[in-house]
């Protein structure tokens, strides 16, 4: 009976008090303060923009608070990273070496900056030869590299203990371009969609470690990584570089804008990302969770539609869970009009205490999104107001 | 509770502690231990380490230990020559240079020196060593044949014919 009182609370449409929803924002409030009170330099811009996106990523957790409400709000803090990495960083390409093209001079000095997609083909070269095949430095190699290879790595590690696979929806500063494509129609256009696409990540994974195992390179960004539209690419001194170059284009058009409008789902994260199904292993790690509550599931499916990501299919609902490659964004759980799909901490009775397990996931996945990605928000915004205020 | 659910809330508890420590403390430690591992960026990329400096007047040329890509790289073995600084350079260099260190000189490098740093550089190379391959007139073909200009080094990659 208790537990189904703390559900039942949890339908209830009145939203949290204003009052309650402020105390519950508190700690991220002054965790924002501690993030951002040194960064932003010494430049007018810079302060400004750490002030708003601290101002930002406040009111959006407050808001999830208030509303019970995750992905609705997590959306704007995603779509807002995905949109704003590019502007800052092309802006700092362009200032510090005048084109997007990486010069083999900076591959040579090791300045090539370090994202962390290639980090799951690096780990067998690295493994039987020490080698990392990548033209970056491991420590701050100046310029471009910024803090090196280590502490992106480092970085990743670090983010991945605390949100699993939640990084896919908290800290990606990539996938917020899809999910921002993906939410302009108001309807999918392309509605069936073979569920045999998702194990596609699985295979671009395994072909993209051997390949660059083979070569010693990083094959993933040599050939086939769709970001490198709007971040870097291989400067184009060849018909090959030529060719890889239009197929960065190609994929970026079809896989992170016009798929993503027709579908409504995010299908370079669901349908080729080899970094994001090398994460889903961590969902296995992960403490947290999204299940399907058997006794309240009627099942109607819409969290299934509602999922970016395709990780929930009838079997998997009538199993009670999501799949392997959820990404706890909360869209099903925003979605269920029975609250039936809950948060949930692994070992815990399901649905017992499913806003106790949301907020101690957010506060996690939260606190990574400010550190991580609010930095990311704050450089573009700042490169914003330098250039055009 | 049962014990399950304890563990769950415990580790659930521990995940946020730990998110509170990863600015202050784990990133650093993940990041030493990272860079501690001993690993190196592919000699391709970074020339391999340095052997022996020649020091021709004003300048010096870096001798590094010849590449030897592996199994399925698309590159030749290659041996990397700095010449640095590039403000104590000739407008034209010809230098005859010892690559192995056997006291005969190897290849001949011919390169010029503009004053324009974004000017493109072109090298050639005479061998006097079978060893070494030719370049004529070489900009930045591949990782393994190029002359390119770093900081304040001019770096030419002589392919090896014979390695």
């Amino acid at each position: 009976m208790a537990t189904e009182a703390r559900v039942l609370k949890l339908n209830e449409v009145a939203p949290r008090t204003i009052g309650r929803s402020l105390l519950l924002t508190l700690p991220i409030a002054l965790w924002s303060f501690l993030m951002f009170s040194h960064s932003g330099g010494t430049s007018r811009s810079g302060k400004i923009a750490s002030v708003l996106t601290a101002v930002f990523m406040i009111v959006l957790f407050f808001m999830m608070m208030r509303t019970w409400n995750t992905y609705r709000w997590r959306r704007w803090f995603f779509v807002a990273l995905g949109l704003l990495f590019p502007v800052g960083f092309i802006h700092n390409v362009m200032v510090m070496r005048g084109t997007m093209g990486i010069p083999i001079e900076e591959m040579i000095a090791g300045r090539t900056p370090f994202c962390y997609l290639p980090i799951p083909l690096l780990i067998l070269p690295a493994a039987f030869t020490k080698t990392l095949v990548f033209p970056g430095s491991i420590l701050p190699g100046g310029g471009m590299s910024e803090a090196g290879m280590a502490a992106m790595a480092g970085l990743w590690l670090a983010i991945t203990i605390v949100v699993g696979k939640g990084w896919c929806s908290y800290a990606c500063f990539f996938g917020g371009i899809e999910e921002g494509m993906a939410w302009v129609p108001k309807r999918a256009k392309l509605r069936k969609i073979d569920p045999r696409w998702r194990y596609l990540p699985w295979a671009v994974l395994l072909a993209m470690v051997l390949l660059s195992l083979a070569l010693f390179e990083p094959a993933y960004c040599m050939w086939l990584c769709p970001f490198k539209a709007v971040s870097e690419y291989v400067a184009a001194r060849n018909t090959v570089g030529l060719i890889q170059n239009g197929i960065f284009v190609v994929l970026f058009a079809g896989l992170v804008v016009v798929l993503p409008l027709l579908t409504k789902k995010r299908t370079q994260c669901s349908f080729f990302c080899p970094f994001g199904a090398f994460q889903s292993i961590f969902n296995k790690t992960s403490v947290f969770d999204v299940k399907i509550d058997q006794t309240r599931c009627s099942p109607c499916v819409l969290c299934q539609n509602a999922c970016p990501t395709m990780s929930l299919t009838k079997e998997s609902i009538a199993r009670g869970e999501t799949l392997m490659s959820c990404m706890k964004c909360g869209a099903c759980v925003d979605v269920c009009p029975k609250h039936a799909a809950v948060w949930h901490i692994k070992g815990t009775e399901v649905a017992k205490s499913p806003e106790r397990a949301r907020l101690m996931f957010l506060y996690a996945a939260w606190g990574m999104a400010i550190m991580f990605g609010g930095s990311v928000i704050a450089q573009g915004v700042a490169t914003i107001l330098h250039v055009f205020v | 509770m049962k014990p399950r659910a304890k563990l769950g809330y415990t580790a659930a508890g521990v995940t946020v502690f730990a998110a509170l420590l990863v600015p202050f403390l784990l990133f650093g430690v993940f990041t030493k231990g990272f860079a501690s591992l001993g690993l190196h960026v592919d000699e391709v990329y970074s020339g391999g380490p340095k052997v022996r400096t020649v020091q021709t007047g004003a300048y010096s040329i870096d001798v590094h230990r010849p590449v030897f890509p592996h199994l399925l790289q698309t590159e030749k073995p290659f041996v990397q020559l700095d010449w640095r600084p590039v403000s104590a350079l000739p407008s034209h260099v010809s230098d005859l240079v010892d690559v192995d260190g056997h006291g005969q000189p190897d290849i001949r490098v011919s390169f010029d020196v503009p004053k324009d740093p974004k000017t493109p550089l072109r090298v050639s190379v005479e061998p006097l060593n079978p060893r070494y391959e030719a370049m004529r007139n070489v900009g930045k073909e591949k990782f393994s044949r190029l002359i390119v200009r770093v900081d304040d080094a001019i770096l030419v990659r002589v392919p090896l014919a014979h390695p």
